[in-house]
């Protein structure tokens, strides 16, 4: 098919902190470029960002705390004009049990956030995201990375996605094929378990010595009853209702105006396939603690998102001829403290770096593209991951075995007893069902805790309901046969968003697929036993609608 | 610079586009030095042709015949070749409507030649005739040159020009000469069959007073029957939640909710409808909901004004019989 092409010096694949981080910092150094009279000139119109969602921060969730250090380099005067929300006032880390819950007399220090803020990342998101069209970047809303366009050895820009396509994959009256946008540099920052960066990261064999290893957070905003939590007030919970073998926890934080952030983040990586992480955060928010924290409050908004787990020896390789990935699609993330916007943004920081360097040396290619990796190295990004390289594997084989190892790991610089522990993809955890029958599904009183569906509602999520659907299933037969036999369709179980349901069909099950509530979060792709479900981008504007998360 | 510009008529009834095209060559024309033919397709054209000669143009082409009475891509785009291959014009211009690109695009590709489609405007930059095009849903505007020979095939966006801005033919009236067109009934492989609207949906249920509306528990398409016989007994219409419409049971104009309609009727009847918070908001405003459904914690009965814990399939046709008895 002919497309109509386009063509930018840099291409960023995702407005997100990392890809906006790129967008803004490269705008601010091609200015500075420029009023140096250093040949070539360069102009920040050529940046052009693409964001599948509605408007800037839509699609943005996190819990949030987040380190101001990388948004005081890019933006010096954040605190003036930036929404932080809160800075954090108290850190506590708790253990729950199932009646009660424990304070650590001392918060240790992967708990302490002293000197950092409660954010809502959507509206950090959303602020940024003014900076940068206002920088004169073309920022294309509703437009989705839908194909890579390879190039030698690397990418030469993306498809955006066709838009106006039925149900079947017929035109429509509005039909209008992807534009073709081709870059000298295309930076994939779509977030955890990218969908180009899936296959980029394939095609290229871009993986560490670790798989990427993934968890899974479920969030909901609430607004509580003047006086239950003070704003700044940050808690993690560790324990009940995960089992000692589970690795996650929950957060609490408190923002402004009586609104607290609750969430439960869990790796990906547990035994029992029909494990139900939703029902999980629902159950967690049944403790004495939380039931009394929410007790006449309203839920406001609910979500839930990946992130990349592994650590520094899972990070891709993240640069390619033209190509570069940063953010969580990079893997940017402590995995000990489970703290990633900064790293996302220092990454998004070092990328721009690199880009004006081969611009201005006219050379795009991996060669030159290098030097990224080398930012990366002499940066904090490094040291803060150095120290926790083997953090996540230590809890391989739960959470006791965990704290020993990690234990002696905070005393050798990250080495501990062995180094590098390896790790497995977490899909290979689940162990097969072996004809025990399904679990009864979590309900809800529908004041304090709910079923997915009324969650789902709270996520603003709307989709052209007329598309094809985006969430492609290599083959549905192993849905129907193998996977109903061997593990009871843990899909059902791990989207957070009831997409996916095994219907009745004559004397068998059929997969169906709810692809019109789809939360984005990528879990399926990742969860997926067989590995057979490729998360798509769907028709542009749609997904959540995360405001305020 | 030699200008043809294809106007757009069905059944002796002009598409207003077509004069907004004109007034883009008169404009093209003033920045170019350029002379403009305006072309008429059809059949019994002539009184269309006379229209467009009092309009400032050099001359006005008619190109008529039988087999040009009803559009037909084939049709319209072998009758065009021949014109454009005698005329030679540098520069084709089109109104972009829904049968411009339909043929426009297959004519241009049939000269060999390059199209320019929607664009907004056009500026002349130095010798160069540059033409705007949006982009990324009007984000962006997109400036488009043609490097190949000329014909050039370009068409204009509605809305783009104002027709009003019309010039009039400063000497009353320009020539109106007849193209000569060969066209073989078998140069067409398309049979236009009659024009017709489609239907817009047939039921507007936000003003439906009663609706009888199904959910999962009606189990399967086959058992829709049964709901539309206590729909029809009541006087009411069918409509359903969204997994009913999601399977095609029933169009997608039939669904209520967050991404269906949104309804007030005097009385809803759920059917098998559990009460999802999606479906509720679109039926929670109806004066009297009564819902029956098998499982008695079912979110339905917390909004509903009378609640049947009971089996549809035996509820439904008892219904059906009492309503008939009630209107005898």
């Amino acid at each position: 098919m002919q497309r109509e092409q386009l063509e930018a010096d840099v291409l960023i694949v995702g407005a997100g902190p990392a890809g906006l981080s790129c967008a803004l910092h490269l705008a601010n150094l091609i200015k500075k470029h420029n009023a140096s009279g250093t040949k070539p000139e360069l102009s920040a119109e050529n940046i052009y960002v693409l964001e599948k969602g509605r408007e800037i921060g839509a699609h943005q969730l996190s819990g949030a705390i987040m380190n101001p250090k990388a948004l005081a380099e890019l933006v010096p005067d954040f605190e003036k004009s930036a929404p932080l929300d809160t800075p954090v006032t108290d850190s506590a880390a708790l253990v729950f049990t199932r009646k009660s819950s424990y304070r650590f007399p001392i918060t240790p220090p992967p708990f302490n956030n002293a000197g950092n803020f409660v954010i809502s990342l959507s509206k950090l998101v959303k602020w940024m995201g003014g900076l940068v069209e206002a920088a004169g970047v073309n920022v294309f809303k509703e437009f989705g990375g839908a194909e890579l366009i390879y190039e030698g050895n690397g990418i030469a820009g993306v498809i955006t996605e066709d838009k106006g396509v039925d149900k079947n994959g017929k035109p429509k009256d509005n039909y209008t094929p992807g534009y073709e946008l081709r870059a000298k540099v295309t930076v994939l920052a779509e977030g955890p378990r990218g969908s180009l960066t899936k296959q980029l990261v394939n095609k290229q064999k871009l993986d560490n010595i670790n798989p990427q290893t993934y968890g899974i957070g479920i969030k909901e905003l609430w607004d509580v009853q003047p006086g239950k939590i003070k704003p700044g007030f940050v808690a993690h919970t560790l324990g009940w209702p995960l089992s000692t073998k589970m690795y996650g926890g929950g957060w609490i934080y408190g923002l402004s105006n009586n609104r607290v952030s609750i969430g439960l983040v869990i790796a990906l990586e547990y035994a029992d396939p029909r494990f139900d992480p939703h029902a999980a955060f629902q159950t967690w928010k049944t403790h004495p603690f939380l039931r009394n924290l929410l007790e006449g409050g309203k839920l406001a908004r609910y979500g839930a998102k990946s992130l990349p787990y592994g650590g520094w020896y899972a990070m891709p390789r993240n640069y390619v001829d033209g190509g570069l990935i940063v953010g969580d699609s990079g893997g940017f993330l402590d995995s000990q403290r489970l703290k990633g916007v900064h790293l996302a943004i220092k990454s998004g920081m070092l990328a721009a770096e690199t880009i004006l360097e081969a611009l201005k040396q006219g050379d795009t290619s991996a060669e030159t593209l290098k030097i990224y990796k080398d930012k990366i190295d002499q940066s904090y990004i490094k040291k803060e991951m150095w120290k926790v390289r083997n953090f996540h594997q230590s809890f391989h084989n739960g959470l006791l075995d965990g704290l020993v190892l990690s234990g002696l790991q905070e005393i050798t610089g990250g080495h501990g007893l062995i180094d590098p522990m390896y790790s497995q993809p977490g899909y290979e955890a689940y162990q097969k069902i072996h004809g025990r029958p399904a679990p009864e599904r979590f309900k809800g009183d529908g004041k304090l805790t709910f079923d997915r569906l009324t969650d789902v509602y709270h996520s603003g999520t709307r989709h052209e309901e007329d598309q094809p659907c985006h969430l492609k299933v290599v083959d549905l037969n192993v849905c129907s046969t193998r996977c109903v036999e061997e593990y009871g369709n843990p899909c059902q179980y791990f989207c957070p968003a009831a997409v996916y349901e095994m219907a009745k069909e004559g004397a068998g099950l059929k997969l169906k697929i709810n692809a019109a509530n789809c939360v984005h979060c990528k879990t399926c792709d990742i969860a997926d036993p067989y590995q057979i479900i490729n998360w798509t981008v769907p028709e542009g504007g749609g997904g959540p609608n995360y405001e305020g998360m | 610079m030699k200008i043809l510009v294809i106007t757009e008529q069905r059944q002796g009834k002009w598409n207003n586009t077509s004069f907004e095209t004109v007034v883009a060559a008169q404009q093209i024309a003033a920045a170019t030095a350029g002379t403009i033919s305006v072309a008429v397709v059809g059949k019994g054209v002539t009184s269309l042709a006379q229209e467009l000669a009092t309009k400032n143009v050099a001359e006005v082409l008619v190109i008529e015949n039988d087999l040009l009475e009803n559009y037909t891509p084939d049709g319209y785009c072998t009758a065009l070749k021949q014109v454009i291959e005698s005329a030679k014009p540098d520069l084709v211009l089109f109104p972009h409507t829904y049968q411009v690109r339909d043929f426009a695009p297959k004519l241009a590709a049939m000269l060999g030649k390059g199209m320019v489609g929607d664009c907004i405007s056009f500026r002349k930059d130095g010798d160069k005739l540059v033409f705007v095009r949006q982009m990324f849903q009007g984000k962006t505007a997109a400036d488009v040159t043609f490097v190949g020979a000329t014909p050039w095939f370009a068409s204009f966006q509605s809305g783009a020009f104002r027709a009003d801005l019309l010039e009039a033919h400063p000497g009353g009236k320009a020539p109106v000469n007849a193209a000569k067109v060969e066209l073989k009934p078998e140069d067409i492989r398309t049979k236009p069959l009659e024009l017709f609207k489609e239907a817009k949906s047939a039921v507007d249920l936000t003003q439906a007073p009663l609706i009888v509306a199904i959910g999962r528990g009606i189990k399967a398409p086959e058992n829709i029957a049964q709901a539309e016989a206590v729909a029809k007994a009541l006087g009411g219409e069918i409509a359903a939640s969204r997994p009913i419409c999601d399977e095609g049971w029933l169009p997608m104009e039939r669904q209520i909710g967050s991404s269906g309609q949104t309804v007030a009727p005097k009385l809803y009847l759920a059917l098998g409808i559990s009460g999802a918070i999606q479906h509720v908001v679109g039926m929670k405003g109806s004066r009297t909901i009564v819902a029956v459904n098998k499982d008695q914690n079912a979110p339905i009965f917390e909004i509903a004004d009378y609640g049947i814990v009971a089996d549809i399939f035996e509820i439904m046709p008892a219904l059906t019989e009492e309503l008939q008895k009630a209107r005898g």
